[in-house]
């Protein structure tokens, strides 16, 4: 039975939960009785929105290899002559793949939610955000045209800045919000400059796409083609894909387009899982995997895109160990992460970019969401050195934060394993990325292996410095200020002035104003007599879910190609590709770089720390606070961009604007006057110096004219001039015509 | 009495029936004044039905002689470029005699400005004279001149004077050309002057008004091109833009960012497009230069404005650049991208303004130094800023992204900047200036609505009331309904705009003429049979197939020009530039 239409419902349910939130959410909380109804109403459609998804994944595998590709159409959304942009969804096994990972991970992270932002009083509006969040990564993956993933690809970055901000009466909050969505959209630029020079590729070979002609620009009919086309071009293909890529690098945070994740942990934590780790930084790594037939028809862009994922790896991996707030050791933990998916996607093996996606949305989800229960135990205090022992008083939350570790470090059998090993495998065994000659792909190889011993250090690194690592630490020292996850404090000043009889309603009156309750936000600091509780059910329950897929889920994708063949079924690929390398002992190695890494970990972290001098900064002190400067590139673009912007800006405005372009005009009104008044018939005002202005350059225009006129009408030489309608005298000036009438 | 006439004139009817009233009954000038511009947007609603998107021809012309002698007409005709237009005045003049009610300072003589502002502004998107055409454009200022300089702010004196004369002098120029061409008409057909722009792109199309005169036509271009260029703004001559918005009262700002400037865009397409078909090739290079320095230029000086209205403005001037840049690209995707965000500029920006002033009304300030954390203070204001703030950056699903996007891409196909390449580097640079957009537009927003309100002025307010959510509420209807549905809007532009495009670059014999008498359409030349468009060549694409065709032309143009003019240089050099131009 055919049931794709669902499809529509997968997509539609987060929309209607979006507008119930937005519409009357917040009344439906009323003085805060409501929040679990709003909770229930912002998770069902979410929820309900995976099962029909699994519905439709089912059914789609009923369908034989090859032949998994369904749409549905919807309505015309550009219809112009020579272009056609219609509304409508696709489905095959990438957007399902997709899909099931945003809705099923997307159910978890919002009843996490539920209970993280209890204590919320914008409740409603959080839950607006995300549901939103939720309905804009389902139009970019399951739409079926490079314009309406646009539209989720722009959606999901808006959804991003909304909720970077949640928390907006902090400036820095609003501040890092701006710089997501500035910085993707610097990727988005290029993005769409790909985007028309595809489309014009496109459309200047319409005539190669038979009945399906006017909507070329879907997918369906496009991606078959494209291939043989592009072939003749191989220049045109590198551009396209490179400038595609600089699209991936803004959404998935690749060098030098990273600097906006670090600071996106700003928002609530159930957002970094959600939108910076599971799901929008891999909407990049999605697109490539769309358009591969692009991108492995460029062996330059493959180098180029192996090169920068290796470099962002390696460069976020050590900028890591810089943190002491664990969103943040997370968050370039992630960025660090996204590179290796690259490294896969331009060592030419799509489908391992993708499995690593599945799987780091398993176990990202579960570390950023098990760091957000230790948040929520600590006073929504971040910062790791005051931390320490935690596992005492977190069971739960502990173990599932350990098999996430273990997961992400690369230990088998867990999740993490099997993607990681992939990625190594296929960069070290193929030279698909191959540029001026030299194997970019063997290099990254060897690259991402360094990098997966430092990842299972820095990871050790934060477990250890969080859950074990001697003393329970936040009752040996005040608080650290930074990286405060402050709520919201609402306070509303006494004391005002009276403004005068206000006529329009505009403003509250003193006595509404002291009618008004004082909300005091249920807040403490850390000190000696806290003590951390676990997390209630609506918390750890999505922690447990995750635990469970960061354990088996590597294995069983990987298993008999269960992955591979669901997305790109044997022969589809045009790279022929080893998946290991011969005569390097990879699993022996990558275990071994794992296991190195956690034994080092332990050597340094598993002790008690140094009390004085900030903890465990007294070791390798001018390494890490270079490492915690992002060795100076983030300040760098600073000064860079919003400094000197600004300057720029002011340099333009008050110098170019104000005194020469403007300068310009008030000088001719200047200028007339002082003719004006040379001319003496002009007494003072404005109106007349221009008027004079205007009357010289009307005669000099006329002037002009007529002489060009004159010069036009004189110029034909020959004696040939017809007899017909043309004045017989062949006049040589404009004022017969111009008297005419007169 | 026509339609047409019937919505030109309503307003102006109203106009004299509040000058017979006595000011002292400032409710009733307010409620009368809205009375009818509400029957003029009824009446404008009435031109959907009866107007045929197929058809690229004038439709519910009315003419009449008006100066026999100088063969000037009363003649008013709709067609797809004025449409949309049409209705997009008379709502905006709706929503902005709606939030005059706030006017208290000599309420007679305001509304009596809108109500002729009005007219003026509707006379000018119908007329088919070019005479009548300048008068309903100078019209319009004088109103709007008063708006400024009586109900501004604090230097409106300067600003008001400066945006007459500034656009008066620029004008003054089309009036010349406007003669010019008249007369050129009257030679070329040897019959009685005429400033029906029908006649004059008659002979335009069949090569017979230029073929005398090809070295005028650059000159012409430019004296109409000034004009536009000036009330678009278009970098270098946008300065008067930010003066006025900044001290224009809302609705005059409004109407100013919704619909005059709109009137320099208009006059591109109505004229420029059609009338210069020689020259514009090689004029393309140097409009589409000012459109990307104005998208940059006004985006970096918005971006460190300190006071909320002039970011807007400065906006403008970013965004308007996008306008050109999509109408000169001279491709179809580009030239529909550019009309449909002329559409969505109006109603963005001139939503942001609506917006800016209902918080003025409250504040008296414009200063972002005054405001902060408003987002608490006023939640519902703030969502309904938020999304008119959105359409503006050009968010895809609102409908800037739409005209944004066509712009760009048709910008990016175009041949006719010179060459491809060139045409290509302009929309990497001004697809900078959507990057740009984000960053101006949301410090804007962080200013106003982000951080702690401490500030105990803001924090007695209180958020929007039900009328004016229910205002700015038609507005964000229309965002949302421009990005998921643009069909709506793009469809009855469409035959025109591919008309105008086609009387601009089609060689002469080919080009598509105007007939104001819908039932005396030339089959021919009609273009458009079951809803599409039959392109002459690929109308999308238009490369190599429309250069050939233009070269095949060549010779026969040439023969028969040399029949009807015996001039054989100065075209004959015109002719071959364009096509070197075009390789």
């Amino acid at each position: 039975m055919d049931n794709f239409g669902l499809i529509w419902l997968v997509i539609g349910l987060p929309v209607a939960g979006f507008l119930i939130q937005a519409l009357v959410g917040k009344r439906l909380i009323g003085n805060g009785s409501g929040k679990r109804l709003v909770g229930a109403l912002a998770v069902a459609p979410i929820a309900a929105a995976f099962a029909l998804a699994v519905v439709v994944t089912i059914n789609l595998t009923t369908l034989a290899p090859g032949t998994r590709e369904f749409v549905s159409a919807g309505w015309d959304w550009i219809k112009i002559a020579g272009l056609n942009v219609p509304f409508e969804l696709r489905i095959d096994p990438l957007t399902m793949l997709m899909t099931l990972i945003i809705t099923g991970i997307g159910a978890l992270i919002h009843l996490y939610a539920t209970g993280y932002m209890a204590e919320e009083k914008d409740y409603a509006r959080f839950f607006t955000y995300l549901n939103l969040f939720i309905a804009s990564m389902l139009m970019l993956v399951l739409g079926n045209n490079l314009v309406m993933l646009f539209i989720g690809w722009e959606g999901v970055g808006l959804c991003s800045y909304l909720l970077i901000g949640f928390w907006y009466k902090d400036l820095a909050n609003a501040k890092a919000a701006n710089k997501a969505f500035i910085v993707n959209r610097i990727g988005d630029w290029g993005l769409t400059l790909g985007m028309f020079l595809l489309f014009v590729v496109i459309a200047a070979n319409a005539d190669k796409f038979g009945a399906h002609e006017d909507r070329f620009l879907s997918y369906d009919v496009f991606l078959p083609v494209i291939g043989e086309i592009l072939k003749e071009m191989p220049g045109v293909t590198t551009a396209i894909a490179l400038l595609l890529f600089v699209g991936a690098c803004g959404k998935s945070a690749q060098f030098p387009l990273y600097l906006w994740l670090p600071d996106a942990m700003a928002g609530p934590t159930p957002v970094s899982a959600l939108i910076h780790a599971a799901t929008m930084v891999t909407a990049g790594v999605f697109l490539l995997n769309r358009l591969y037939v692009i991108f492995e028809l460029s062996p330059i862009a493959s180098a180029v895109i192996a090169c920068v994922g290796a470099f962002t790896a390696l460069f976020a991996a050590l900028v890591a160990f810089g943190q002491t707030d664990i969103k943040k050791v997370l968050a370039y933990s992630t960025v660090s992460q996204l590179g290796f998916m690259f490294v896969a996607c331009g060592a030419g093996a799509y489908w391992v970019g993708m499995f690593h996606v599945t799987t780091h949305a398993f176990f990202k989800a579960l570390l950023f969401l098990g760091s957000g229960a230790v948040i929520h135990a600590m006073a929504h205090n971040q910062d790791m050195r005051n931390y320490g022992k935690l596992r005492k008083y977190l069971p739960i939350t502990f173990w599932t934060m350990m098999i996430g570790f273990v997961a992400i470090a690369g230990v088998p059998p867990f999740a993490g394993f099997f993607s990681k090993e992939g990625i190594l495998g296929y960069a070290l065994a193929n030279s698909h990325a191959t540029a001026g000659g030299v194997n970019f792909s063997y290099i990254v190889g060897w690259v991402g292996l360094a990098v997966a011993l430092l990842t299972a250090f820095y990871m050790t690194r934060m477990t250890m410095l969080t859950f074990f690592s001697g003393d329970e630490r936040w009752k040996l020292i005040p608080a650290h200020s930074e990286g405060h996850d402050a709520h919201e404090h609402h306070a509303h000043h006494a004391s005002h002035e009276d403004h005068g009889p206000d006529r329009h309603g505009f403003f509250f009156t003193q006595e509404q104003l002291d009618a008004e309750p004082e909300v005091h936000e249920h807040h403490h600091d850390l000190d000696e007599s806290h003590k951390p509780h676990e997390v209630p059910f609506s918390m750890w329950f999505p922690l447990v879910a995750l635990a469970i897929l960061s354990i088996g889920g590597g294995y069983l994708l990987n298993n008999n190609h269960l992955l591979e063949h669901w997305l790109y079924p044997p022969g589809t690929q045009v790279l022929s590709l080893e998946a290991h390398p011969h005569g390097i002992p990879l699993e022996a190695l990558s275990i071994g770089a794992a296991v190195l890494g956690i034994l080092l970990g332990l050597a340094f972290y598993l002790k008690k720390l140094p009390i004085k001098e900030g903890w465990d900064l007294a070791k390798w002190n001018p390494f890490r606070t270079l490492a915690g400067n992002q060795f100076g590139y983030d300040n760098a673009m600073v000064a860079a961009t919003v400094d000197g912007g600004r300057d720029l800006g002011l340099a333009m405005w008050q110098g170019a604007d104000a005194k020469v372009v403007d300068g310009a005009v008030n000088g001719s009104g200047w200028t007339a006057g002082k003719l004006g008044d040379f001319f003496g018939r002009i007494q003072n005002g404005f109106v007349r110096q221009y008027a004079l202005v205007m009357l010289i350059g009307v005669v000099g225009l006329l002037g002009a004219i007529g002489y060009s006129i004159s010069k036009g009408l004189d110029a034909p030489p020959e004696n040939t001039r017809p007899v017909g309608n043309v004045p017989s005298q062949a006049a040589p000036s404009v004022s017969p015509a111009f008297g005419e009438g007169r | 009495m026509g339609l047409l006439s019937l919505i030109v004139f309503l307003p102006l009817i109203g106009a004299i029936l509040l000058m017979l009233l006595p000011k002292e009954q400032e409710k009733t000038h307010k409620w009368l004044a809205l009375g009818f511009s509400v029957a003029t947007f009824a009446a404008s609603l009435a031109l959907i039905p009866k107007f045929t998107a197929e058809n690229f021809h004038f439709q519910l012309v009315e003419s009449i002689p008006w100066i026999k002698s100088l063969g000037i007409s009363y003649s008013l005709g709709l067609d797809g470029i004025s449409f949309w237009l049409i209705l997009l005045t008379t709502f905006l003049s709706v929503i902005s005699f709606w939030f005059s009610f706030y006017i208290e300072k000599r309420v007679k003589l305001y509304f009596i400005c809108l109500l002729i502002l009005e007219t003026a502004m509707l006379g000018v998107f119908v007329s088919l004279d070019m005479i009548l055409f300048y008068t309903f454009f100078e019209a319009s200022l004088v109103p709007m001149w008063l708006l400024i300089s009586i109900w501004g702010g604090e230097r409106r004196t300067y600003a008001g004077l400066k945006f007459f004369i500034y656009t008066f002098a620029g004008s003054i120029f089309m009036l010349v050309g406007m003669i010019v061409l008249a007369n050129l008409y009257a030679k070329a057909t040897g019959g009685p002057i005429s400033f029906n722009i029908v006649d004059i792109q008659r002979e335009v199309a069949n090569g017979k008004l230029w073929a005398q005169a090809m070295q005028m036509q650059p000159w012409i271009f430019w004296s109409f091109a000034v004009a536009f260029l000036v009330k678009c703004p278009a970098f270098p001559f946008h300065t008067w833009l930010p003066d006025a918005h900044v001290e224009a009262p809302t609705a005059g700002s409004v109407i100013l960012a919704g619909v005059l400037l709109k009137m320099g865009t208009y006059g591109f397409l109505r004229f420029c497009l059609p009338l210069f078909p020689d020259t514009i090739g090689k004029q393309v290079p140097i409009i589409m230069t000012l459109a990307v320095i104005g998208i940059i230029y006004g985006a970096i000086v918005a971006s460190v404005q300190p006071d909320w209205k002039k970011l807007v403005a400065y906006s403008s001037v970013s965004h308007m650049g996008f306008v050109l840049l999509g109408i000169f690209s001279l491709t179809h995707t580009g030239l529909m991208g550019g009309a449909m965000q002329q559409l969505n500029h109006g109603i963005s920006t001139g939503a942001l303004f609506l917006l800016i002033g209902l918080v003025y009304e409250r504040r008296h300030t414009r200063m972002f130094k005054n405001f902060g954390g408003l987002k608490a203070q006023m939640p519902i204001y703030s969502a309904i800023f938020l999304i008119v703030m959105l359409s503006s950056v050009g968010l895809p699903g609102t409908n800037g992204f739409i005209g944004e996007f066509m712009a760009l891409m048709g910008a990016f196909e175009s041949a006719y900047a010179g060459a491809f390449g060139l045409s290509m580097w302009f929309v990497v640079v001004a697809g900078f200036g959507v990057v740009l957009a984000a960053v101006y537009l949301l410090y804007m927003f962080q200013q106003v609505f982000y951080g702690k309100n401490d500030n105990p002025e803001n924090q007695r307010l209180k958020d929007i009331k039900p009328w004016e959510m229910a205002m700015c509420g038609l507005l964000v209807v229309f965002i949302f309904w421009g990005g998921l549905y643009p069909n709506t809007f793009l469809k009855p532009m469409e035959a025109s705009l591919g008309a105008a495009r086609m009387m601009a670059i089609n060689p002469t014999g080919t080009r598509p003429v105007w007939s104001d008498d819908a039932h005396q359409i030339d089959e021919q030349m009609n273009l458009v049979s079951d809803g599409k468009i039959i392109a002459p060549a690929n109308l999308h694409y238009p490369l190599k197939e429309e250069i050939t065709a233009k070269e095949a032309k060549l010779k026969e143009v040439e023969e028969w020009r040399r029949v009807v003019a015996g001039s054989t240089t100065a075209s004959g050099d015109n002719w071959n530039l364009i096509a070197e131009g075009n390789k």
